[in-house]
């Protein structure tokens, strides 16, 4: 268990301070405010790794207690977001509210599935957990992997330069459940490089569209508010970075 | 008429699982995903579930029905909230029946192979669409839709 002293938020701001963890973006100038105004997100994922609870918070809304598992088939609701940021900057976004479609294969699949989710969407999160992460369940023929595979398929019918970010959702449960952080972080960082190999292998030939993958909880708020600034900034980093590339090809 | 409980996922599993009362499998080995007609639900959507509120979750019924499906085949589908899962979610148990054009839906399904908490799900639903008279809204109006004539996908949610 954590000693007392400690607190959760504490030993995730160590963690995403270790090589391999921590994501070197830029800062978030005003050129990406300006870029992420009006953007419509989708948010997928299997089965309980946190999208209604993401979708909640971008909302600006406690987690509900009480939820549906999301039977498909609805009308995909819209709603605008201002997130608040630590420098008191906020951020106007328009958020393709995906809070009715579920994490079962079945959902992903059919035709009023995820595709119908993603097809408008500018940036795509793709949330899964750190315990799918220690589990290597992007490894070939697991659920992970197969959701890579579904997107590899799906890219050519979304929005031309849509993106597509990893948010690994319940860090909080994992930091309660270490005390040895350094091995912790040294593990994490290994596994995240394994991931980030994979999903730039399996999304070959549009890789630049991936942004890279963020810790976060949905559950500690601290977290969160913390790891969404460091995703706006990654996104547009990544965003910006393709652009430049591009220019300069 | 071929029919299936499409069960709840209390377990947090990557599929959705199904049954004929007797053995369990997933059910896109019964009902492909790709096939599954546009705007088929596997459950009550969450729209009626808020509006509804969770004291009226147990009188929930939402059916749908789809015409024409695969050829001239119709899907008939019946789900009602069956209790949460682990995390809180609310999980549906459901009837799916694929049918010939003119054949009716039969709702008198076995359902003793099925887990001991979907069970009692699966009898209130049974004892609901087959014994209760037209004080039932919800049954009532799922009864009505199943009798329809064949016209374009409809769905009937309230009573």
């Amino acid at each position: 268990m954590m000693p007392m002293a400690v607190s959760t938020f504490r030993v995730f701001l160590l963690l995403t301070s270790f090589p391999g963890i921590g994501e070197h973006v830029v800062r978030l100038v005003k050129g990406a405010l300006v870029w992420w105004s009006g953007k419509k997100i989708a948010v997928i994922g299997p089965t309980a790794s946190g999208k209604d609870s993401f979708l909640a918070r971008l909302k600006n809304q406690e987690i509900p207690e009480v939820h549906s598992n999301s039977p498909m088939g609805e009308k995909i609701r819209s709603f605008d977001v201002k997130l608040a940021l630590s420098n008191r900057q906020v951020l106007d976004i328009t958020c393709k509210g995906v809070i009715n479609i579920g994490g079962e294969t079945d959902y992903r699949d059919a035709p009023s599935g995820w595709l119908s989710v993603c097809k408008d969407a500018d940036v795509i999160f793709y949330m899964m957990t750190v315990d799918d992460l220690s589990r290597k369940r992007f490894l070939k023929g697991r659920r992970i992997r197969q959701d890579l595979d579904w997107l590899l398929t799906a890219l050519p019918h979304l929005k031309q330069g849509a993106l597509i970010h990893i948010l690994i959702n319940k860090i909080d449960e994992q930091i309660e459940s270490h005390t040895d952080y350094r091995a912790f972080a040294e593990q994490l960082a290994q596994e995240l490089r394994a991931l980030d190999r994979t999903v730039r292998n399996v999304l070959h030939p549009y890789e630049a569209r991936y942004t890279g993958a963020t810790l976060i909880s949905m559950r500690d708020k601290q977290i969160y508010t913390r790891a969404i600034n460091i995703v706006l900034r990654s996104v547009y980093s990544a965003f910006h970075q393709t652009a430049k590339r591009r220019k300069a090809g | 008429m071929r029919a299936w409980w499409i069960l709840p996922n209390r377990e947090q599993k990557d599929d959705i699982f199904a049954s004929d009362g007797k053995t369990v499998l997933p059910l896109r080995q019964i009902l492909d995903p790709k096939l599954r007609p546009d705007g088929f639900s596997h459950g009550v959507p969450t729209e009626i579930l808020e509006k509804c509120g969770p004291k009226a979750f147990a009188q929930i019924l939402f059916a749908q029905r789809f015409p024409g499906w695969n050829g001239n085949q119709q899907l008939f589908s019946v789900s009602t909230p069956a209790g949460m899962d682990s995390s809180g979610r609310v999980v549906h148990l459901g009837l799916l029946f694929v049918l010939e054009p003119r054949e009716r839906p039969g709702f008198k399904m076995p359902f003793g192979g099925l887990g001991k908490e979907d069970q009692a799900y699966a009898k209130a639903l049974v004892d609901r669409m087959t014994k209760s008279g037209p004080g039932d809204g919800w049954a009532q109006s799922v009864r009505e839709l199943s009798e329809l004539p064949s016209s374009p996908a409809v769905r009937s949610g309230r009573p």
